[in-house]
């Protein structure tokens, strides 16, 4: 469904990506791993194209994204949720899904979606008429995952939705992920948090300094030494 | 009663005018000085459509508001949105686009004199007096104010009810998340600065239907305009419209009450007051 091909991203002098290829295929939930700074949120913010790669390829549904303006990616069916949330604080519950609905491609089933939304994040039925500013950083990053759904998207971008968490409530979170894949959507997600996403993923890559240093099947990577070693604190899970 | 009326009457012009500057500097964030002059250029078009084919101001109305929101647009394209692109969203924009719109002060102004000359101008329409509340109002005030009552409640109902409004609040509060629901904020902020210039055009015929007025006016009205939208708080619309209002009636009182020439610095004093005690607005909340 999706194909990086080479990708590079660079910060004046600094090299964020250095030539890196990750694919997604429909249906399946991707995780990129890896610690501050290895160049996650820049893979993300790439194929987001809220930044302009320096060269490689995004190729999504064999259609090339790498000069589509930022503002025609979700009507195309890719749907972010950045690093910060990217919601409108100042803004209710309510108006923050309702904007999330309007790159919809079909926008008959608007009412449809959000009801499945607020059966998702109940929360957020409750309090739909809060600022979202004013909520919990868990309950905002559920607004913030509820008003990417409401565009109706394929692919589903999320920037370390765990950030800044108590663990409990990024157990909540994940929870609710596993419920938005088993509705058949595709998740790109990056990550520090490795073990709840290891659990969750199908598939992982490992993001070192701005490279690729290994991949492979979710169950495959929670019994590697190495990554057990460097990411889920020296005892396998 | 007398001082109530006519400053209601004035404050509804205000608020119009401040109305439409909040939304340029507010959702395309473009602080524009030449502001006044759009008020002027319409105004002197209605003089003339009035005096020189006879069309009825009423009917001008309709014809000046979309003129001033086709210039408003084509100011917007051709002048405003190559420093957009260069300020790449920075905080440079606000500076460029004063210096920029400072020096459109000037052509516009160049041009009225060049067209219009520097007499004062006004029109006799509708201005037999009518009884409301025991007090004489002229006609023309009447309807100028029922003009800008129902432009700018219309408009301040669109913003606050549908969609479309719901678009540029987003914009207005949040523009970087904006992209994400698919918004084109350089699309929003053309129509925001158009439809600005409409409002300024409109208020430019409500003061043609009553004031007497002359070719380097425009900057008084950027400057009121400008107090009422910081005394209202930045890019807050019902706070504007209460200011707008607020200062009709401040002014018509002082001159009333004090001195036909202190109204300026009233207005001034106020603006002085806010900016010292409450920099958010009256009516703004704290940043």
């Amino acid at each position: 469904m999706l194909e990086v091909r080479n990708l590079s991203v660079r910060y004046g002098k600094h090299l964020a990506l250095d030539d890196v290829s990750v694919t997604v295929n429909t249906g399946e939930m991707v995780a990129i791993l890896g610690a501050n700074g290895a160049g996650k949120s820049s893979l993300l913010n790439a194929i987001g194209r809220r930044v302009q790669a320096a060269s490689g390829t995004l190729l999504y549904r064999g259609q090339e994204l790498s000069q589509l303006p930022q503002h025609l990616l979700v009507a195309s069916g890719i749907a972010l949720v950045p690093e910060g949330r990217g919601i409108f604080p100042r803004l209710s519950v309510e108006e923050n899904l309702t904007l999330g609905s309007l790159p919809a491609r079909d926008k008959r089933n608007t009412g449809q979606r959000r009801e499945l939304v607020h059966a998702i994040f109940p929360k957020l039925a409750e309090r739909r008429h809060q600022i979202a500013g004013t909520m919990s950083g868990g309950e905002q990053q559920m607004v913030a995952i509820g008003r990417a759904l409401m565009s109706d998207p394929d692919l589903l971008l999320l920037d370390e939705p765990s950030l800044g968490l108590a663990p409990i409530v990024t157990q909540e979170v994940f929870a609710a992920l596993a419920r938005i894949r088993g509705n058949g959507l595709t998740i790109m997600l990056v990550e520090q948090n490795a073990r709840a996403t290891l659990a969750l993923a199908d598939r992982a890559y490992l993001l070192e300094a701005g490279r690729v240093t290994g991949s492979g099947t979710a169950s495959d990577l929670r019994n590697d030494p190495a990554v057990v070693n460097a990411f889920l604190g020296g005892s396998a899970a | 009663m007398t001082t109530l009326i006519l400053g209601l009457v004035l404050g509804g012009t205000y608020a119009l005018l401040a109305l439409g500057l909040t939304i340029q500097y507010g959702i395309a964030r473009i602080m524009n000085l030449a502001y006044g002059e759009i008020t002027l250029a319409a105004a002197f078009v209605l003089v003339f459509l009035f005096q020189a084919a006879g069309i009825s101001p009423l009917a001008a109305i309709l014809l000046v508001g979309p003129l001033g929101y086709a210039i408003g647009w084509a100011l917007y394209a051709v002048m405003m949105r190559p420093l957009v692109a260069r300020s790449g969203g920075g905080s440079r924009l606000e500076v460029d686009s004063i210096l920029a719109t400072f020096g459109l002060l000037f052509v516009i102004q160049g041009l009225l004199l060049m067209v219009f000359g520097s007499n004062f101008t006004s029109i006799a329409y509708l201005d037999q007096g009518i009884s409301v509340f025991g007090v004489t109002v002229a006609l023309n005030r009447l309807l100028a104010f029922a003009v800008c009552v129902i432009a700018g409640g219309a408009l301040t109902l669109a913003i606050s009810r549908s969609r479309w409004g719901l678009v540029m609040r987003a914009v207005a509060l949040t523009p970087s998340s904006a992209p994400l629901v698919g918004i084109d904020v350089n699309r929003v902020a053309r129509q925001a600065f158009a439809l600005g210039s409409a409002l300024a055009a409109i208020g430019g015929t409500s003061v043609a239907m009553y004031q007497t007025f002359s070719a380097t006016d425009g900057v008084v009205f950027t400057m009121k305009a400008l107090v009422i939208v910081i005394m209202g708080g930045v890019g807050n619309v019902p706070g504007v419209l209460v200011a707008g209002f607020a200062l009709g009636l401040v002014e018509t009182f002082v001159a009333t009450m004090i001195d036909p020439g202190l109204t300026l610095a009233a207005t001034f004093a106020i603006f002085l007051g806010v900016l010292l005690w409450r920099p958010q607005g009256i009516f703004g909340r704290r940043a």
